[in-house]
């Protein structure tokens, strides 16, 4: 059948071009991730699919059915568009990760700064301060835990491909609790003992963790969004 | 051969491949054409996902270059791409040592009469 409609004649060559177009925006409408990686995809197919339209025009095809067959060896838009699945996901999941673990310790360090400028409320101290420690335990271990799965242990160890965006969606969410855990326990330090505040740390401190609370919840929900693409 | 029946096998073939020398996605599927007589017929475009995978185990290494107006993104083993293509083969000949051996036909029993 590929080889009857190989012989057909007389498509001009832009079509040969736009035919491959429609190939690849086939593949990236079923891609996650960001623009600029789903444009790199693109391009990189692009190369490919018109080696392979040069290839077979040389072997003695025009153009247009040239094109026509380098789509059939590339495969169904959906199979290609499935094998790259996997790949953002873990992408994402380290981004996120990296993320988390990045700006832990710079959010960490305001909060730990206004601890020791305050005097902190009995409640806060025994109560509040091992939540918290609990919180970034649970995010640092859960952000490594997406690194690793998505470097080089993946030379030795069969990694299942949502194990990364489940533990970078964890490492999120838990970076949130831990926020807010800090919002909570400045609330409460304010209403205790107020005159025993760092005020001007603890504002830094509230306004770095509100920040990282917004964008450590979206990046979770992405991370959820994509695990839910994957097998 | 489909894909199914390379499962497990197709990273330390690509990685083969690349052993040749720095290579983009289409030469790459080429030279699996080639160098099975036509026996490995995958879909190409399945191909770019594994060498993506491969890059981030940092067994390969890519790099955006531009030939003949055409912009490509070519592959290059790493040192430990190297490694890992020498563990494969050395798992591979003591698989199929393994298999060919238990497929050999087994001798005729000779029952003493």
């Amino acid at each position: 059948m590929i080889r009857s409609e190989m012989n057909e004649q007389g498509a001009p060559a832009a079509d040969a071009e736009a035919a491959v177009e429609c190939y690849l925006a086939a593949v990236t409408a079923q891609l996650a991730g960001s623009a600029r990686l789903q444009t790199g995809i693109a391009a990189e197919l692009r190369s490919g699919l018109l080696d392979a339209v040069d290839a077979h025009q040389s072997a003695g095809l025009p153009r247009a059915a040239a094109a026509r067959a380098a789509i059939l060896e590339f495969g169904d838009p959906a199979a290609v568009a499935s094998g790259f699945r996997p790949e953002i996901a873990a992408r994402m999941a380290r981004r996120v990760s990296v993320a988390i673990l990045v700006t832990g310790p710079l959010v960490g360090a305001l909060w730990l700064a206004t601890a020791a400028a305050s005097r902190l409320a009995p409640d806060v101290r025994l109560a509040g301060l091992p939540l918290v420690a609990a919180a970034v335990g649970m995010t640092a271990w859960s952000a490594a835990a997406a690194i690793a799965a998505t470097g080089r242990p993946t030379r030795w160890l069969p990694i299942r491909p949502r194990l990364a965006p489940t533990a970078a969606a964890v490492a999120g969410f838990s970076a949130v609790t831990a926020d807010a855990l800090g919002l909570v326990l400045l609330s409460v330090q304010a209403s205790v003992s107020p005159a025993h505040l760092a005020v001007a740390l603890a504002a830094a401190g509230a306004a770095a963790s509100l920040a990282r609370i917004l964008l450590a919840r979206r990046a979770a929900c992405h991370c959820l969004a994509i695990r839910a693409t994957l097998a | 051969m489909r894909a199914e029946a390379l499962k497990g096998h197709l990273d330390g073939i690509l990685l083969a491949v690349l052993e040749q020398g720095p290579c983009h996605g289409y030469a790459i599927m080429e030279a699996l054409r080639e160098r099975s007589g036509g026996q490995v017929d995958l879909p190409t475009g399945t191909v770019y996902p594994a060498l993506h995978r491969l890059e981030r185990a940092g067994l390969v290494k890519a790099n955006w270059s531009t030939a003949g107006g055409r912009r490509r993104r070519v592959y290059e083993l790493t040192r430990a791409g190297w490694r890992a293509l020498d563990s494969e083969r050395g798992a591979w000949r003591e698989f199929s040592a393994a298999v060919t051996a238990l497929l050999q036909p087994a001798p005729l029993a000779v029952s003493p009469s």
